[in-house]
């Protein structure tokens, strides 16, 4: 049935993008550059797999008209490879400019960052966890774990920005730090509203753009 | 809901020692759309023929209940029937125009109910078929055979024939299942004009044509009411999970 390879195929998406986020990571924490072919084979995938996705749903609005359940499942899908096929672009960037920051391990652990990189690899997890089994649970650590790594990155940022200030030599690797850190909030933001979309297709109810503290998840 | 034109209470219905009608409650308000869904042998057919009293000429049909139309029991014994079908009219799936001129199978109605003037018929004649969106089609030739019209053009003549009597509920059992999709367009978009000044009721098996057309839909199963709810809802968060089974295309 079309709607269990889609189901499918987006289990695989995410385990790719997964797969990305975990080389993004390695290479920001790690002295070992990560395999740019290896990053660059599994971006095309992930490109491949977004338009697929997208093929099969368009296919299914039109040859099949789905209601209720299965059309809040089509929306979010389509919704969700967008987001996913975008956290895989971040990692890339993220690989990239690492690249480009000296004394990354010192800065790496004067910022401490290592912790915040792993709490990102952790949402990215549980992401592609809460699509599987829909539970309502993990949506729930999903959204606290962004807003706990958007505190976290908006602290690196104010510290690196106070570090840059009175140290001129420190400016270009801590731009590309902040810029990094900035790609890490963008895919736990990634990851929150693919949460969303699962609550969606669960419930019915669109909670993007309720804040925060306003959210009142159904059970 | 505000302004219920129809309420039914109770209302189960007989053939023989079979029920096939179980317990009915429901409101259906005035000057909408309301869609019955449910898969063959549900029962839809059925209470929709229950509601101008059709099933009075089936044989060994007992009915129990009521079906009230603007309050009064339309089962009750001192009810006209024949007071009841002008009030409540009806198109089927088939159309089935009067072997006669589209001018007569208009007029006729009205004629029976004793309209003479030649002038006051012919203004009922060209309201009617202008309501029923057929009057460019057919101005030209009123005097024409309604059986030389197409199939859609035969069902709108239908609907105009109904609307000729002046009735406050029009009941429709599958009006365009019959038509191709330019002819069903146009009996969609008619249904919707019509309900600004009709409490209309429409059975259907298409659901995209329920989704698009009313404005409540109720779903039966097994001769039961599952639900009833805006067809909005119904179409994307139903509370029932035979509703959600059935209208994804999981049985039925």
């Amino acid at each position: 049935m079309e709607l269990e390879k889609l189901k499918n195929i987006i289990i695989k998406i995410g385990k790719l993008a997964e797969i990305q986020v975990s080389e993004s990571v390695s290479a920001l924490l790690s002295e070992a550059a990560a395999e740019g072919k290896e990053v660059k084979k599994t971006e095309h995938k992930i490109d491949k797999l977004d338009v697929k996705i997208d093929e099969i749903c368009q296919s299914i609005f039109a040859l099949q008209q789905p209601v209720a359940s299965d059309l809040r499942f089509i929306m979010s899908a389509m919704q969700i490879s967008n987001e996913i096929e975008r956290i895989g672009d971040l990692s890339i960037s993220i690989i990239k400019k690492t690249k480009s920051i000296k004394d990354k391990h010192d800065l790496i652990a004067k910022f401490n960052i290592a912790e915040l990189a792993r709490q990102v690899e952790l949402v990215t997890t549980k992401t592609n966890e809460c699509f599987i089994t829909r539970d309502e649970s993990t949506i729930g650590e999903i959204f606290v774990l962004n807003k706990t790594i958007k505190n976290r990155c908006d602290e690196a940022i104010h510290d690196i920005i106070t570090e840059m200030k009175t140290n001129s030599k420190a400016v270009v690797s801590g731009t590309n730090l902040v810029i990094v850190l900035k790609h890490l909030e963008r895919i736990s933001e990634h990851c929150t509203n693919i949460a969303e979309y699962v609550h969606f297709m669960i419930h019915a109810k669109i909670i993007k753009h309720e804040k925060f503290d306003d959210r009142k998840l159904d059970s | 809901m505000r302004d219920i034109k129809i309420e039914v209470k109770d209302l189960s219905l007989y053939y023989g020692e079979k029920k096939a009608l179980k317990e009915i409650s429901m409101q259906i308000p005035a000057n909408k759309v309301t869609a019955l869904i449910g898969p063959s042998g549900c029962g839809k057919s059925t209470f929709l023929r229950c509601i101008n009293r059709m099933n009075d000429l089936i044989p060994d049909v007992t009915i129990t209940g009521q079906m009230l139309v603007e309050g009064v029991d339309i089962y009750n014994k001192d009810v006209d029937v024949v007071n009841i079908r002008k009030k409540i009219g009806m198109v089927f799936q088939k159309s089935n125009p009067f072997p006669k001129s589209i001018y007569e199978n208009i007029a006729y109605g009205p004629k029976i109910n004793g309209i003479k003037n030649k002038t006051e018929l012919d203004e009922i004649v060209e309201v009617s078929l202008r309501q029923a969106a057929i009057w460019d089609e057919v101005k030209d030739r009123l005097g024409d055979s309604a059986l030389g019209l197409s199939g859609g053009q035969q069902q709108r003549l239908c609907i105009a024939r109904t609307l000729a009597v002046s009735p406050d509920i029009i009941l429709m059992d599958e009006p365009a299942s019959a038509l191709d999709p330019i002819s069903t367009s146009k009996i969609e978009e008619l249904v919707h004009e019509l309900k600004e000044q009709y409490t209309i009721i429409i059975v259907t098996h298409n659901m995209q044509q329920a989704a698009r057309t009313s404005d409540h839909t109720a779903f039966f199963y097994m001769g039961e009411l599952i639900e009833m709810g805006k067809t909005n809802a119904i179409f994307t968060k139903p509370e029932k999970k035979q509703t959600e089974d059935y209208i994804t295309g999981r049985f039925g």
